[in-house]
C-alpha cells in the first residue's frame, strides 16, 4: 500500500526546511522555488539560483532531493536549476536587508537596536596576538552554539584568512558580498579580495574607509548573527576611527602582553574607546607564562602582571590570561584555532573561559 | 567599568529656531545655530593643533542653519550646514560640557575651576 503523493502545499512546506547554504535562509522564503509539479509519485522542482556560478549548487540540489524523498508517496524527485533575473536578485537583496524599500538600508547591526553584539578586538602595540585571540574567541563562542562572524579590519596586516584556513573569493550577488564560512563562522577579510596572500595593500586612508564601510554595510552577515568580532589593526588610526564613526553600538576587548612597557601603549586604545563612547569590557593578557613541560613551573618570558595592571588602571575585568604555547601558533598557521583542535589543553581552556566571560559581560538578547 | 558618556535621548529638528537636546541624564540643552557653527571642532575651522579657538564669527552668516544632522557612531553629531560645511564632528561631551548654553552650564564654565 503506497501513500498518496503530497500536494503542492506539502511540498512547499517541506522545502521550507531547505536553506540556502550561503544565505542561511529557507529557499522558499527567498523565493528561490520557481516551479513545483507533481505527477503520480514524481515531484519536479525548479529552483532559481542567485547567480549561475553558485559554488554550492550541488549542495542545494542534494538538500532538496533529500528533503522531498522523505515525504510519503514520493517516488522520484527531479530538480532543475535556473538563475534569477536581475530584478529577482534585487528583490532578494532587499528582502535580506530587512524588507525596506530603500537601497540605503544597511546591515542590521548598523541600527542601535540591533541584536548583534559587536566586539572590537584592539591592542596598543602590534604583535600581541590580536588575530589569534579573535579567531579563538570566535571558535569558543561557536562551540557554545553562538552564531559568530569575524570581520578582519586589519587591512594592511590581514591574517584572519590563514588562521581560519580560508581562501578564495566571496560570492557576490550583485552588490551584496557573502562572507566565507568555516565551521559555521562567517568571515570577511580583504585577503579574500586580493589575488594571493602575498599581495600587499598599499592604500591611504580613504580606501581603507571605503573597504570597511563595505565590509559593514554590504556584506551579508545575516540578521541572525549574535556576535561579530572585529579584528582591528594595532593602534588608534584610520581604521579604528572609521569603525567608531560607523558602528552605533560596539564593545572593546583589549589584548596586551604581560610586559609592563606594553601597558601604557594599550592604555591608548582604551583612551580612544572613551573618546568615541565605546565600552571597554575587559582585558585579555596573551603570551602569559610558558610551561617548558607539563607540571613544570611556568617561565614568564614577557614578564608578569601587565594584563592585571591594565585592567586595574581602566577599572575593567581581566577576562583571562592565555599561556604561551607553541600549539597556539601552530594552530594559527595551520588554519585551525586551538579551541577547535584541542579545546581541553590549558590554552584552549583559557580561551574558552575568556569567551564565557565575554558572553556574560555582553549577553545576546533572548529572541 | 569605563565611564559611560551622557548621550542624547532626543535631538530636535533642524527646522526649529535652535538645536534642542534632551540628554540621558535628563538635562535639557539649547544651542543657537550660529554659535554652534562658530564652534565647529573640525581641523579646518579650529586648526590641527588647537592654536586658534574658533572661526571668526563675522565670517558666518547670521542665517546659518543645518540642512540635516547625522549621528556619528555612538559618540557625536555631525551637522551638514547651509554654507556647505560638513566636516565638524561634535562629540557628545563637547556639546554637553563646552557648548551647552543653559544658565547652569554657563555658570559652571564661568567659575574659576570646577570642584
Amino acid at each position: 500500500m503506497s501513500a498518496s503523493p503530497p500536494d503542492r502545499v506539502r511540498v512547499l512546506e517541506a522545502l521550507r526546511d531547505v536553506q540556502d547554504p550561503e544565505l542561511h535562509k529557507s529557499i522558499v522564503d527567498l523565493d528561490m522555488v520557481k516551479e513545483v509539479q507533481i505527477r503520480d509519485g514524481t515531484v519536479q522542482v525548479e529552483a532559481l539560483l542567485t547567480i549561475g556560478a553558485c559554488p554550492l549548487r550541488d549542495s542545494i540540489v542534494a538538500s532538496i532531493e533529500e528533503r522531498l524523498r522523505s515525504l510519503p508517496g514520493v517516488r522520484e524527485v527531479r530538480v532543475s536549476l535556473g538563475v534569477m533575473t536581475p530584478d529577482q536578485r534585487q528583490a532578494l537583496i532587499t528582502k535580506l536587508r530587512g524588507g525596506e524599500v530603500s537601497a540605503q538600508r544597511r546591515s542590521s547591526f548598523l541600527t542601535a537596536e540591533s541584536a548583534t553584539r559587536v566586539i572590537v578586538v584592539a591592542s596598543g602595540k602590534g604583535g600581541v596576538g590580536k588575530s589569534t585571540v579573535t579567531v579563538n574567541l570566535a571558535a569558543a563562542l561557536r562551540r557554545e552554539g553562538r552564531r559568530v562572524g569575524i570581520m578582519d579590519a586589519d587591512v594592511y596586516g590581514f591574517s584572519i584568512p590563514r588562521m581560519m584556513g580560508l581562501s578564495g573569493q566571496p560570492t557576490l550577488i550583485d552588490q551584496m558580498i557573502i562572507p566565507l564560512e568555516q565551521d559555521g563562522i562567517r568571515v570577511m577579510s580583504i585577503g579574500f579580495l586580493l589575488p594571493d596572500e602575498g599581495e600587499a595593500v598599499v592604500w591611504r586612508g580613504p580606501m581603507l574607509h571605503k573597504t570597511l564601510t563595505t565590509f559593514i554595510g554590504e556584506v551579508h552577515w545575516g540578521d541572525d548573527l549574535e556576535y561579530l568580532l572585529i579584528d582591528l589593526p594595532p593602534g588608534t588610526g584610520d581604521v579604528s576611527i572609521t569603525l567608531a564613526q560607523t558602528l552605533p553600538q560596539s564593545h572593546m576587548v583589549i589584548v596586551t602582553t604581560p610586559q609592563v612597557a606594553a601597558v601604557k601603549v594599550a592604555q591608548r586604545a582604551a583612551k580612544m574607546a572613551e573618546k568615541v563612547n565605546m565600552e571597554v569590557i575587559g582585558i585579555v593578557e596573551n603570551m602569559s607564562g610558558f610551561r617548558p613541560a607539563p607540571g613544570a613551573d611556568p617561565v614568564y618570558i614577557f614578564g608578569r602582571g601587565g594584563g592585571l595592571r591594565l585592567a586595574e588602571l581602566l577599572g575593567v575585568p581581566l577576562l583571562g590570561e592565555i599561556p604561551l604555547d607553541p600549539a597556539i601558533r601552530e594552530g594559527s598557521d595551520a588554519g585551525v584555532p586551538i579551541v577547535a583542535s584541542a579545546p581541553d589543553t590549558p590554552a584552549g581552556r583559557a580561551f574558552r573561559q575568556v569567551a564565557e566571560r565575554l558572553a556574560e559581560r555582553v549577553p545576546v538578547p533572548t529572541r | 567599568m569605563s565611564p559611560k558618556m551622557v548621550t542624547p535621548v532626543e535631538v530636535g529638528s533642524v527646522v526649529e529656531p535652535a538645536l534642542r537636546i534632551v540628554w540621558s541624564d535628563g538635562h535639557h540643552s539649547r544651542y543657537g545655530w550660529h554659535a554652534l557653527r562658530v564652534h565647529c571642532p573640525c581641523a579646518a575651522c579650529k586648526g590641527e593643533w588647537t592654536t586658534r579657538r574658533h572661526v571668526d564669527p563675522a565670517s558666518i552668516p547670521s542665517t546659518i542653519r543645518p540642512l540635516r544632522i547625522e549621528r556619528v557612531g555612538a559618540y557625536a553629531l555631525r551637522p551638514v550646514w547651509s554654507d556647505g560645511h560638513s566636516t565638524g564632528i561634535y562629540p557628545f561631551n563637547y556639546l554637553r560640557g563646552d557648548l551647552c548654553e543653559c544658565e547652569e552650564c554657563a555658570a559652571r564654565r564661568a567659575a574659576p575651576s570646577a570642584p
